[in-house]
């Protein structure tokens, strides 16, 4: 009976090992595919912070200025319409009901 | 024969010579092999385990993680509430020059010319000649990294460095604070989040909307030049969350810069600046005798004198000579009036007022996510003629901040809120505090739509916000007197019958501006050129009527949803 007992016992932690070993490979690949991601990720950071910079309110006013020849309209709450779907029909609704603000 | 027969038997005890014993040495034998073989996959197993353990505690993406925090000088991001970087660690490439290695000093300074043709090489020269190790450019773009290593020369070392960049410069200069050369946070958020920043990886969310900062920012700058105001300072924020979308305060600075700040007038006028506000405290004294059962807007305080006197022959007047002397509660704020503000609050008492001021957040340091908040200076209720002054906001300092908070608990039905610049989960409507009597915020709000539409603040009323507020006109008191320096403020919300935001705008030491063109909001067409006074009315409710003009329709429809 301790025989079967150390057998299997021996059995389990030969068997653990080679599952192991296989998924060790697993394991590597994922490690890259991480670090792939982990490069990409920093490169995706410096691109958003780049536009982020590059379409900043400051410098988007600034090329406004620069490079068209009006200027920018502020927009007339009064004037803002909704669209809404309604029984596949389109209906368009002033934004302002009643003269209250609608939040 | 007997004789022969006479042998004496003996028995004895029958003992078998044949015993067993276990032959000892080829048995061992057979047990040492076993216990040799078990004792080699014993042996293995082990090793194996250990092996396992071993991998099994190894965590690729932790250390990823934690090798990237570990790096000198690492900070976390800072992102608005839409994801738009407000701060960014970036890696930078310093260069730096070893004089010893140099072969050809001459050279040398010739290729480095042509590549940063601006720097000053008489000073270069002269560390050259000293041989110590000095630092030639910090922060060096890519281009010219690959140009100054392609000259191949070995004196010339370059260090990556984790740097701090603002890709919004002025724009949060006040919330965002600075870092010294150390790493360590000196002011704003970077101070008062210092270890967090420095040991977290994830990005710290603001509750700030960088677009609408940048247009108050824009009107603050353009008002400041008009009335050429000292200073000025604006705050948006949400009455039912406490969640800041705007907070500006003139002068900033460029956060990129790194300078070092002595001047006061930079200080953050919003959370550290501590002011007498004047009339925007008469709704907290309407506000705390109807909280207190004890008006409605409607009570009639009849025969006002012109004057009234308290303490030791100290003498209350009005502001304008031709306040008429029967005003209801309402008409006491949309006029506001002084002599019928000291009336109400004597109804209400000092200690009743107090702690009115105490629950709505006026009296005590609030607690805040920056480093930089003002303490209101002690008051001495007893002293004579405190409480009667207190009413119309004098004698009692307080900072914007705390202002915006009290307007909002007044505002969002008597829930008392945290101002916060830390986006977190919404909290649920239920699970705040009701600090104030049911009916103070309906009958408040009404009222403050009509100090707009009728009163004092009638320029900030823009058409489609329901704008209700009160302005305030203080005198600055230096050297311990009050002088002709004004504190203008106007403290709003909108939209009334609902409101959302609270906004408060405050211009220091307005002067006149003779050319300035007002064009009334009462749909006559009427303008008027040149202001003609310096007071809140005609300064700091402009500039707010222009902030709500332009950041309106952003708020009403950005965030609908909210």
């Amino acid at each position: 009976m301790k025989k079967i007992g150390l057998t299997s016992i021996l059995i389990l932690i030969l068997f653990t090992s080679l599952v192991k070993n296989s998924t060790k490979e697993i394991e590597d690949r994922i490690y890259i595919i991480s670090e792939n991601i982990r490069s990409l990720k920093i490169q995706f950071e410096d691109e958003v912070l780049e536009y982020n910079y590059l379409s900043s309110p400051k410098k988007l006013i600034k090329h406004q200025s620069q490079y068209f020849e009006h200027n920018l309209v502020k927009i007339d709450i009064m004037r803002i319409k909704k669209i809404s779907l309604r029984n596949d029909s389109l209906k368009i609704t002033d934004f302002i009901e009643k003269n209250q603000v609608n939040e | 024969m007997n004789k022969k027969n006479n042998r004496n038997i003996v028995l004895e005890e029958y003992e078998n010579e044949f015993s067993y014993t276990k032959n000892k040495s080829n048995l061992n034998i057979e047990f040492n092999r076993v216990a040799f073989i078990f004792f080699v996959f014993f042996a293995i197993s082990i090793i194996y385990s250990v092996q396992l353990l071993h991998l099994g505690s190894l965590k690729k993406g932790k250390n990823i993680i934690k090798t990237s925090i570990n790096k000198k000088n690492y900070r976390a991001d800072i992102v608005d509430r839409n994801g738009n970087y407000l701060v960014k660690s970036v890696s930078s490439i310093d260069i730096g020059i070893s004089p010893a290695d140099v072969i050809d000093k001459k050279r040398l300074l010739v290729n480095l010319k042509w590549i940063f043709p601006n720097k000053d090489y008489k000073e270069i020269e002269k560390k050259l000649n000293k041989n110590n190790f000095f630092k030639f450019e910090k922060k060096i773009s890519s281009a010219n990294y690959e140009k100054i290593m392609s000259l191949g020369d070995k004196a010339i070392r370059a260090k990556e460095e984790l740097t701090r960049l603002y890709p919004q410069e002025n724009l949060f200069s006040h919330i965002i604070g600075q870092i010294d050369d150390d790493n360590n946070g000196i002011s704003g958020l970077e101070k008062f989040f210092d270890n967090k920043l420095k040991k977290s990886r994830k990005v710290l969310q603001l509750t700030v909307d960088t677009d609408i900062q940048f247009l108050i920012r824009n009107e603050l700058i353009k008002f400041k030049e008009i009335f050429r105001a000292k200073g000025a300072a604006a705050i948006l924020m949400n009455v039912n969350t406490g969640n800041i979308i705007s907070m500006v305060s003139l002068p900033d600075f460029n956060l990129n810069e790194r300078k070092t700040i002595t001047d006061d007038n930079y200080i953050n006028k919003v959370t550290k600046g501590i002011y007498e506000l004047g009339s925007v405290f008469k709704t907290f004294t309407i506000a705390s005798g109807i909280n207190e059962g004890l008006i409605e807007p409607d009570t009639e305080f009849l025969d006002s004198k012109k004057s009234i006197s308290c303490g030791k022959n100290h003498q209350i007047g009005e502001y304008d000579d031709r306040m008429p002397p029967d005003l209801t509660v309402e008409q006491i704020l949309i006029k506001s009036g002084n002599i019928g503000s000291v009336r109400i609050i004597r109804k209400v008492g000092v200690e009743k007022h107090k702690s009115f001021l105490k629950t709505i957040g006026i009296l005590d340091k609030i607690d805040f996510d920056l480093e930089e908040v003002g303490k209101p200076l002690p008051i001495d209720w007893n002293e004579g003629c405190k409480l009667e002054t207190i009413a119309f906001g004098h004698g009692i300092t307080t900072k914007i901040l705390q202002l915006a908070k009290g307007y909002s608990i007044i505002a969002n039905g008597g829930y008392d809120i945290k101002p916060t610049l830390i986006k977190k989960n919404l909290t649920k409507k239920n699970q705040r505090k009701k600090v104030l009597r049911n009916d103070v915020s309906k009958k408040m709000k009404s009222i403050l739509r009509k100090v707009v539409s009728e009163g004092t603040a009638k320029l900030v009323d823009v058409n489609g916000y329901q704008v209700g507020g009160k302005t305030g006109t203080a005198e600055q008191v230096t050297d311990s007197k009050y002088s002709n320096i004004k504190i203008n403020t106007l403290a709003s919300i909108f939209p009334s019958d609902n409101p959302q935001y609270v906004l408060v705008v405050m211009l220091e030491s307005t002067k006149i501006a003779k050319e300035y063109v007002y064009e009334y909001r009462d749909g006559s067409g009427f303008k008027l050129k040149g202001s003609p006074r310096n007071t809140a009315g005609w300064t700091s409710v402009e500039a707010a009527s222009k902030i709500i003009d332009r950041i309106g329709p952003i708020l009403a429809t950005k965030y609908i949803e909210n």
